[in-house]
Formats: C-alpha cells, sequence, structure tokens
C-alpha cells in the first residue's frame, strides 16, 4: 500500500514537471515569436525610412543637378556680358581716340582753312606780303593735314622749282611765282619749320610779263647775293620767249634788284630758255646750267661759265650741251637742271617727263666737270611713292652740319596737276659710291 | 461486477492478491501509457524546443538585417546632408551669379549706348571733316589760280566748294 502511494506521488510529481516543462517551453516559445515579430517590425519601418531617405537623396540631387546647369549658364552668361563688356569698351576707348583725332583734324582743318581764308582775304585787298604772312603762319596746321613731314612735305602750299641756300644759320628756300609775289621766298632756322618773308622780287624789269617769273636760283658770290630765274618776255598777247633773267641784292631776303634791259640768255631757236641754276665750282668759280625747251626739237641741258661777279657770261664762251632726252622714263623731256660737286664728283641731277603728272621724276648724270662731259646714271633717283606724286624741280644743299639734302616739289597723292599745288619737300641724300641716293618718305 | 473487479476500479486492489498473469497485464500497460506518454511529452517538448530555436534564428536574421539597415540609413543621411549643403552653396552662387549677370547686363547697356553715342559723333565729325577737306581744297585752288592772275577760275573753284564750306561751318557750330 506504502509502495503504491509512493509511485503515485511519482508520477504526480513527474506529470508536475512535465506540464511545468512544457508550460515553460510554451512561455518561451512565445516570447520568442514575440520578440522576432516585433524585431520584423522595427526592420520594416527602417526598411521604409531608408527607402524614403533614399528617395529624399535622390530629389535633392536632382535639384542639385539642375542648379549647378542653372549656375552654369547663369556664369556663362555673365563671361559672355564681360567679354561682350570688354569688346565695347574696347570699341569706346577706339572711338574716344578717334573721336579725339577727329577733334584735332577739325581744330587743324580750322586753323588751315582760316589762314588760306585769309591769305585770300588780303590778296583781294592787294596785300600780297599780308597774304603771304597769313598762308605761312598755318604752315604747320596746313603740313599736318597733308600728312605730317613723314614724306619731307615742309611747306603744304604751291611752292614749285625750290632753291635753298644756307646764309649764316638761316635756310632760305626761293620758288616760282604765286599769291607772295614774283619770287617767292621763305626762311627756316631748322628745315623744319618755314615762315614766308614776302617777295624777293617785288619788281619786275619792264621788258618782262608780270606773273611769269619761275624756277630761281640764288648764290651768294662775293658780298653779293645773285638771283637768276626764267621770266617770259612781253610781247604781243603775252605770248613772248621764255628766257633767264638776273637780279642782286645784298641780303638772302631781297629784295632783288634786276636793272637790265633784257634777258641774260633765250636761246630762241631752241624754243628759249628757263629753269637757270647757279654752280659754284670747288675753285669759286660761277656757272649756270639751264634748259632749252627746244622748239621743234628735244629738250636739252646747258652749261656755260659765268663772270666773276656771276651777272654775265664769261666773253667769247659759248653755251655747252650737257645732256639729252635718251632714256624711257623721261618721256622726252629733261629740265630743272642742278649741278652740285659732291666728294670731287660733278653730278647733275634734272627733272624729266611731264611736270603736269605723276610721271615726273627726278634723275642724275655724273659729270667730268662743270661743262661737260656727262654721263646719265640708270633710272630715276626719285619718283612718285605713296607719300607724293611727280617730284621735280629740285635743288641740292648742304645743311650747317655737312649733310646733303634734295629739295623739290610734289604733288599731293590725290591732287596731281594744275590748279592743285606743288607743295615743298625736302629729304635727305647720299652718295653711295657714285650713286645718289634720297631717303625714302616714312 | 465482480469482487475483484470491483476492488480493481476501486485503486484499492492487491496485487498480491491478482493472479500474477493479471498484474503482469496491468502493469506492461501503464508502462506502454507511461511510454506512449514520455514520448507525446518529448515529441512536445522537442517541437517547442525546435520552434523556439527557429523563431530565435529568424530575431537573428531580422536584427542583423536591421542593423545593417541602420548603418544604410546612417550613410544615406551622410549623403543627404552633403547633397543638400551642395545644394545650398549652390543656391548662393546662383542668388550671386543673378545679381552679377544684372549688374553686368546693365554696365553692358550703359556701354552699348556710349558706344553708340560715340560713333554717331564719329560719323559727324567725319563728315565735317569731310566738308573742310573739300573746302579748304576749293579755297587752295581759289588761291592757286589767283596767283597766276586766272580770277574767273577762283571764283568757280571757290563757288564750287561754298556748300562744303557753309556745311563744315554750320556744324561745326
Amino acid at each position: 500500500m506504502g509502495d503504491r502511494r509512493w509511485r503515485v506521488a511519482v508520477v504526480a510529481s513527474a506529470c508536475l514537471l512535465v506540464v511545468a516543462v512544457l508550460t515553460t517551453a510554451v512561455a518561451t516559445d512565445l516570447q520568442a515569436h514575440a520578440r522576432n515579430r516585433s524585431e520584423h517590425t522595427r526592420l520594416l519601418a527602417a526598411h521604409s525610412a531608408l527607402a524614403k531617405r533614399r528617395t529624399d537623396l535622390a530629389v535633392t540631387t536632382y535639384v542639385a543637378a539642375l542648379t549647378t546647369n542653372h549656375r552654369n549658364d547663369l556664369q556663362a552668361s555673365v563671361a559672355a556680358a564681360l567679354g561682350q563688356i570688354a569688346s565695347t569698351q574696347s570699341s569706346q576707348s577706339g572711338a574716344d581716340v578717334l573721336g579725339y583725332l577727329q577733334s584735332v583734324d577739325i581744330g587743324t582743318l580750322h586753323t588751315c582753312l582760316g589762314g588760306v581764308q585769309q591769305s585770300l582775304q588780303r590778296i583781294g585787298a592787294g596785300d600780297d606780303n599780308g597774304a603771304a604772312q597769313a598762308i605761312s603762319a598755318v604752315s604747320g596746321a596746313c603740313s599736318t593735314i597733308e600728312g605730317g613731314a613723314g614724306d619731307g612735305l615742309v611747306y603744304p602750299f604751291d611752292f614749285p622749282d625750290p632753291d635753298v641756300v644756307l646764309v649764316g644759320s638761316t635756310y632760305y628756300a626761293y620758288a616760282t611765282n604765286s599769291v607772295a609775289g614774283n619770287i617767292q621766298i621763305i626762311s627756316s632756322p631748322d628745315l623744319t619749320h618755314w615762315t614766308a618773308v614776302g617777295d624777293a622780287l617785288p619788281s619786275l624789269p619792264s621788258w618782262a610779263t608780270p606773273d611769269e617769273t619761275w624756277a630761281p636760283t640764288v648764290a651768294q658770290i662775293g658780298a653779293t647775293f645773285v638771283l637768276y630765274y626764267a621770266v617770259r618776255v612781253a610781247g604781243p598777247g603775252g605770248g613772248g620767249a621764255e628766257c633767264i633773267s638776273v637780279a642782286t641784292a645784298t641780303q638772302p631776303q631781297g629784295p632783288f634788284a634786276d636793272t637790265s634791259t633784257g634777258p641774260v640768255e633765250c636761246q630762241p631757236n631752241l624754243g628759249g630758255s628757263i629753269d637757270p641754276s647757279l654752280f659754284i665750282d670747288p675753285t669759286g668759280t660761277p656757272y649756270l646750267v639751264w634748259k632749252s625747251n627746244g622748239g621743234g626739237g628735244a629738250s636739252a641741258l646747258w652749261s656755260e661759265q659765268l663772270d666773276a661777279a656771276g651777272t654775265g657770261f664769261v666773253p667769247a664762251t659759248t653755251p655747252v650741251q650737257l645732256l639729252v632726252p635718251d632714256q624711257s622714263w623721261e618721256g622726252g623731256v629733261i629740265e630743272a637742271p642742278d649741278l652740285v660737286s659732291v666728294g670731287g664728283r660733278y653730278l647733275l641731277f634734272y627733272s624729266a617727263n611731264s611736270w603736269k603728272t605723276a610721271d615726273y621724276a627726278v634723275g642724275v648724270a655724273s659729270c667730268a666737270g662743270p661743262t661737260g662731259p656727262c654721263t646719265k646714271l640708270p633710272g630715276p633717283i626719285l619718283s612718285s611713292d605713296a607719300g607724293m606724286k611727280g617730284p621735280g624741280g629740285e635743288s641740292v644743299f648742304t645743311d650747317a652740319s655737312g649733310g646733303l639734302w634734295i629739295a623739290f616739289d610734289a604733288w599731293a597723292p590725290d591732287a596731281v596737276g594744275y590748279p592743285n599745288s606743288r607743295s615743298l619737300y625736302l629729304r635727305r641724300l647720299s652718295v653711295s659710291g657714285a650713286v645718289p641716293v634720297v631717303a625714302a618718305g616714312s | 461486477m465482480t469482487t475483484t473487479d470491483v476492488r480493481e476500479a476501486g485503486g484499492d486492489l492487491d496485487v498480491s492478491e491478482a493472479p500474477l498473469e493479471q498484474r503482469g497485464h496491468h502493469r506492461g500497460r501503464r508502462w506502454i501509457l507511461a511510454a506512449v506518454a514520455f514520448v507525446v511529452l518529448a515529441g512536445a517538448l522537442g517541437y517547442l524546443v525546435g520552434n523556439e530555436v527557429q523563431a530565435n534564428t529568424q530575431f537573428d536574421q531580422a536584427h542583423h538585417s536591421l542593423d545593417v539597415t541602420r548603418i544604410r540609413i546612417a550613410r544615406v543621411d551622410v549623403q543627404l546632408a552633403s547633397v543638400r549643403r551642395q545644394l545650398t552653396g549652390l543656391q548662393g552662387q546662383v542668388t550671386q551669379d543673378s545679381a552679377t549677370l544684372a549688374a553686368d547686363t546693365n554696365k553692358l547697356n550703359s556701354a552699348k549706348v556710349a558706344l553708340a553715342d560715340a560713333e554717331a559723333n564719329n560719323s559727324r565729325q567725319n563728315s565735317v571733316i569731310t566738308d573742310l577737306h573739300t573746302c579748304l581744297g576749293g579755297v587752295e585752288e581759289a588761291l592757286n589760280a589767283l596767283s597766276v592772275g586766272d580770277q574767273s577760275h577762283a571764283v568757280a573753284a571757290l563757288d564750287a566748294v561754298s556748300a562744303s564750306c557753309d556745311s563744315a561751318v554750320a556744324a561745326d557750330g
């Protein structure tokens, strides 16, 4: 009986134990499942949060990309605007400079025009000296208008057939008749700034035709200044012969007086004599070289020795022909001779072709002496260029430092032929071997 | 019901009193019941343990995934913050560049107006210069004509340029 109870007790205890174990196991299982579900719930929430943040990131990145493009477009526009501003400001600067230069041009034109108009008014009032002064006063302004001195232009008014001499420290230039008188004369201390002096030959001899005097040449012989010039002899209808006459003065600016009763040289059988040029050789002997018009034949250049006073030819001498036109560029005409002695050589400069055209040019010949014989050097040494046309009427002179210069007249490039002006140009001259070289205009 | 049965049903059966065969039979049934109960209990317990292990495994997996996801969220947050800072900077630049562009556009327009004025002035001055050149050329021509006594030519030359001279004076005045 006791054994039975013991067994029942054991079984009951076992059953209780089993129930306890099972209960514990079930509870633990339920707890594990609950925890598992809770974790899954948190995981789902985390996934959702991650998805939302990824969406935000994508949207924000897209907006940033759009903003970047917008910013880049703006910066490109700013750069383009800056470029346009720089370009516009550059153009503005150029326009301002141009405007300033135009203002200067206008001022210069007004100055030049004012002088020329004043000169015209003085002529109308019969005041030729005043006209010359008025026009020379605006020489600088008018030179600037014609392009400045880069091409050698120093006197921008009509000043044909110039002849330049140095007396003391002053240069005097003489030229064909104009409003300034029968023989124009201007002076300069530096070969750059020229001022009208007036009329070197205020009175003509009675046998001469007024307003028909040209191509002067002046030299100092002893204490006397001797002027030779071309002049038309008075004749019926003003159609007298073209001849050469002489006048003298005690100072370079004159007044020169021509007391002759007739011309010094005419060569009527050769069509007349013009374009005289005085030459004093190294021994002090004066010569005169000139041109004969040719009449029915060709023109020619001549030379003849003058007397000691330089006012007449040496008796018993006759003219010697130096040159005739025989080069194609000369166009059948040579004239305006100018003989100089350089380094023991005699160089005869001359102009050739038609003086009214841009074909007019300057050539040179080498001579054995003042009366030749002469041999032409090839081609012209001075002809039209970009800055001037038809150079000629030249004269060669030495400056105070011993430098050689050539003075000549030329047309402005856009105004060739009468009644346009032939202005005065000066350029440096050098002699390379036996060949003279004229400095180019800048 | 026999006396034996009653005793058995009452639980007070004295085995020593039951026949041996019958007592052995009862003992075997008890052991079978006990074995079955044990098996059932063991199965139930095994099921519960396995189920819990599986639940714990799933929990571990979920927990690991949660950790990974939280790390990813943190990384995305960093990226997002960076992009937002970048966007803020860009928007500042856009504002500044827009202001600069507006100012430059105004400046450009002013420069264009000034350039147009300068070019118009230059054009006017060029016209004046042309007139002055024409005027001067005529006056010089008249001067040259007078120098050779050709008064009719001089008058004609002045007449030819009078319009240009008047125009230049009027424009300059």
